[in-house]
């Protein structure tokens, strides 16, 4: 009976954000009050509805309910309750549920926390989200409804959940970055509503902010999530493989990031109000864009999702129909002129130029790359390629050292004309000399030093002292000049540190197959790799090989277990790696194939600084989340 | 003038919705493996019927054939065994049975109980011979023409629509 429930509660979710979508705009140009409808009201009752028929799908997980079609392919009755609940978002149907309900979280904390001063643009923003919700809950009703049942005869048992998501990370890394996908409903939905009022540029850049800087910040924590999951539960030790469901999450997350500098700029000095809208357009485009790529099958991936054609002709037109239309409001609006104070080259306008362009270049980029395989096979009549990390890699270095080289002096910049580049004799001798204890840190760690390592240290450096200005001359205390800046510091510096992290575990990384049996010993860098013993062990739903691995250098033994395991549901292996986390490194070992009786084949490797990429990457997340509830107050 | 740059985003969105639409309907659902038009994998298995009996890729000898990956675990396999049943009766195309991660016991009594379709069935309980076919999961079907060379896959139940949708014309040619 609860999945009927859940069925009918998104049944009424449809036709009320139907109502919603049109209702509140029709009565804002027909200037008639029969049409009004109390929105907040009914934003809540959507969340509602939404909420409860997700609910009814969690509790179906949790009785382990196999007539649900959805439940059969994606639990079991071995798998540990907080993986069934977590299984509810393990696969398209579910999180597309999740998806919606993050749409609607965003939705009313927006209304209810940003105080707009014009009625009809409020409800003009909930009427362009209720559209975009009620298109997603029609293409999970038409195409893929979580709710169906399988009768008469409903299996004994599910199929399980795919092994390699069993897993911490993963329990929460699909939510945060559904909600930082969904969040840039908002600034869209804002864009579009600024365009139809005439809502005067600084104003709606106010009211976009905050939104922006949060879904950035999900986003951010999500990707970050998915990388570290990937390192240490695909078993490669990788931390990032350009596979095309990252990029789909990358691509919104530089354009987010570009969105919400360009807005600092138009909402201080009214600048690039144009540009914002297109940014927020496009923003949102990507977000939907990736959700195309990775569900509909035109791209294969590590992530495949169930694949159907059907799904991905409605993405696409979901897609189509809402960049198309607010791309026509855009081309069609005359934009009234707003009154930009002059600016010159050297002025911080001109620096979240350069800072968007680049960063749209790159997003450009990465698309391309992304989508390219699939020109390239309907070109040649499906002979296939893979763009790889070369070309990946290749892009990016430049774009973000320039970027880097960039952030260094941005904060130094002022609105208009910068009058003075003094600062820059005092940077790069504050960046140099802690590009030099660096050195040394890294030389006493590893008694090496690499050439290739050196950009991307010293722009981390760079991007620090430029970020903390320890020597600027100030009549405030440095403390509350830090304070004044907590959040910007935080993202910058989190930034200076994940490049630093990049750099140095690309060049300081080294790794080794090792064919082993039971009591081998093995000289690896500084450490001496002792393979203990083999043992099986059973889990709750599955049986595994774990090898007893010791790691011993001269100051102290740590042991890890990695193993092989087989998920008895499904039938299918993955691998646990064995890591050992000091601060400086990671010891990384991963088990390979048996190759012969007791002879076993593993991958080892020594991973310095990998932890500060994620380290980074929260810093990241943490400085936009504190600047958007900054935002939020000062509303 | 000013008016042809703001219509130029537009311009490039629909372009590349088009594209991706043109990229969507070339895309059939057939899912991609890389062993088409390959020849079947080697492979030294048990048969199901007998433990001590040792098959390999060359006891697959009536070609064109089916190979079909089933289990008694798998109810979508017992819909679709009926199917399986006619195709033997009427002697359209000899099935040799794949028995996927599955009991030797249980699966013999289901094969005395509902019918034995297939030649033989090869018993892959570590699912080896899976993983080289690059099995998605039972029910499976594979197409093999006459060279030995594997012409079609179809995952989920065969039937008599997918039958002269997908395999049937490989019969004949």
């Amino acid at each position: 009976m609860t999945p009927e429930i859940g069925h009918i509660l998104l049944i009424v979710f449809l036709v009320l954000s139907f109502a919603g979508g049109f209702l509140p705009l029709t009565s804002v140009y027909l200037k008639n009050q029969t049409f009004e409808i109390p929105i907040k009201k009914l934003a809540f009752s959507l969340f509602l509805l939404i909420f409860l028929s997700f609910l009814s799908l969690v509790y179906s997980f949790l009785i382990d309910d196999f007539s649900v079609a959805y439940v059969s392919q994606n639990s079991n009755t071995n798998l540990p309750f907080y993986y069934k609940f977590a299984a509810t978002w393990g696969a398209h149907e579910g999180s597309l549920l999740l998806w919606i309900l993050a749409m609607n979280a965003w939705l009313i904390s927006f209304m209810f926390l940003t105080k707009c001063s014009d009625k009809n643009f409020t409800n003009a923003v909930f009427s362009i989200s209720c559209q975009v919700m009620f298109s997603f809950c029609l293409f999970t009703l038409l195409t893929s409804n979580p709710f169906e049942r399988i009768l008469p005869i409903p299996p004994l048992n599910g199929a399980d959940l795919n092994p390699s998501l069993q897993d911490i990370a993963f329990t929460i890394h699909p939510p945060l970055l559904y909600f930082g996908y969904s969040g840039l409903m908002i600034p869209f939905a804002i864009a579009v509503a600024a365009m139809l009022f005439n809502v005067d540029t600084k104003e709606w850049a106010a009211y976009s902010r905050p939104w922006t800087l949060l879904s950035c910040s999900f986003l951010t924590l999500g990707i970050a999530l998915g990388s570290w999951w990937a390192y240490y539960e695909l078993g490669w030790g990788g931390w990032w493989f350009w596979d095309p469901v990252e990029n789909a999450a990358f691509v919104p997350w530089l354009l987010s990031v570009a969105l919400f500098h360009s807005l600092i700029a138009s909402q201080s000095r009214s600048v690039f109000g144009k540009w914002s809208i297109l940014l927020s357009i496009f923003a949102f485009a990507t977000s939907l864009l990736g959700t195309f790529l990775v569900r509909s099958g035109i791209l294969t991936s590590v992530h495949a999702f169930a694949l159907d054609p059907e799904r991905g002709v409605f993405i696409l037109g979901i897609l189509g129909f809402f960049v198309i239309g607010s791309l026509l409001i855009y081309s069609l609006k005359d934009f009234k002129k707003d009154e930009v104070k002059p600016y010159q080259l050297s002025s911080k306008e001109f620096g979240f130029l350069l800072n968007n362009l680049l960063l749209v270049i790159l997003a450009v980029s990465i698309l391309f790359g992304t989508i390219f395989p699939l020109i390239y096979e309907a070109a040649t009549n499906g002979k296939q390629i893979s763009v790889g990390a070369p070309y990946f890699e290749i892009i990016l270095f430049p774009f973000a050292l320039a970027l880097g080289l960039l952030q260094g002096i941005a904060l130094y910049l002022s609105w208009g004309v910068t009058s003075s580049f003094n600062f820059l004799q005092r940077l790069t001798l504050e960046s140099v000399s802690l590009f030099g204890i660096i050195l040394l840190v890294l030389f006493i760690l590893f008694d090496n030093l690499y050439l290739s390592s050196f950009a991307t240290i010293f722009l981390a450096c760079w991007i620090v002292a430029g970020t903390l200005q320890v020597s600027k001359k100030r009549n405030l205390n440095y403390w509350n000049f830090l304070k004044k800046r907590l959040a910007v510091t935080f993202a910058h510096v989190g930034m200076a540190i994940l490049v630093l992290g990049v750099g140095v575990v690309t060049s300081y990384s080294i790794e080794k197959e090792l064919i082993l049996t039971p009591g081998d010993e093995f000289e690896f860098g500084d450490q001496k790799i002792t393979f203990q013993s083999i043992e099986d062990t059973l889990g709750p739903n599955y049986f595994s090989k774990s090898a007893n691995i010791i790691f011993e250098d001269e100051k102290d033994i740590s042991s890890v277990v990695t193993e092989k395991r087989t998920y008895t549901p499904s039938g299918q292996l993955t691998t646990e790696a064995g890591i050992v986390t000091e601060p400086f490194q990671d010891l990384y070992i991963s088990m390979g194939d048996n190759l012969e009786a007791d002879i076993w084949s593993f991958k080892v490797q020594i991973k310095p600084f990998i932890r500060w990429i994620w380290l980074g990457a929260l810093l990241i997340a943490f400085g936009s989340m504190l600047a958007g509830f900054n935002r939020i107050q000062r509303s | 003038m000013k008016k042809l740059i703001d219509i130029l985003p537009l311009v490039i969105f629909v372009i590349l919705i088009g594209v991706l639409f043109s990229f969507l309907s070339n895309k059939n659902n057939q899912l991609e493996t890389v062993l088409i038009d390959d020849t079947f994998p080697k492979f030294s298995l048990s048969s199901l019927e007998d433990d001590s009996r040792l098959l390999t890729q060359l006891d697959i000898s009536e070609l064109p054939a089916l190979i079909n990956v089933w289990a008694t675990w798998c109810i979508a396999c017992r819909v679709e065994h009926p199917f399986l049943m006619k195709l033997k009766r009427e002697s359209i195309i000899p099935i040799y049975g794949l028995n996927y991660k599955d009991n030797r016991r249980k699966a013999l009594e289901l094969l005395k109980r509902d019918g034995n379709p297939f030649e033989f069935s090869i018993f892959d309980f570590e699912g080896r011979l899976a993983i080289d076919l690059g099995v998605y999961g039972a029910p499976e079907t594979f197409f093999i023409d006459r060279n030995g060379v594997i012409r079609e896959r179809h995952v989920g139940i065969v039937d008599d629509k997918i039958w002269e949708e997908k395999f049937a014309k490989y019969l004949y040619e």
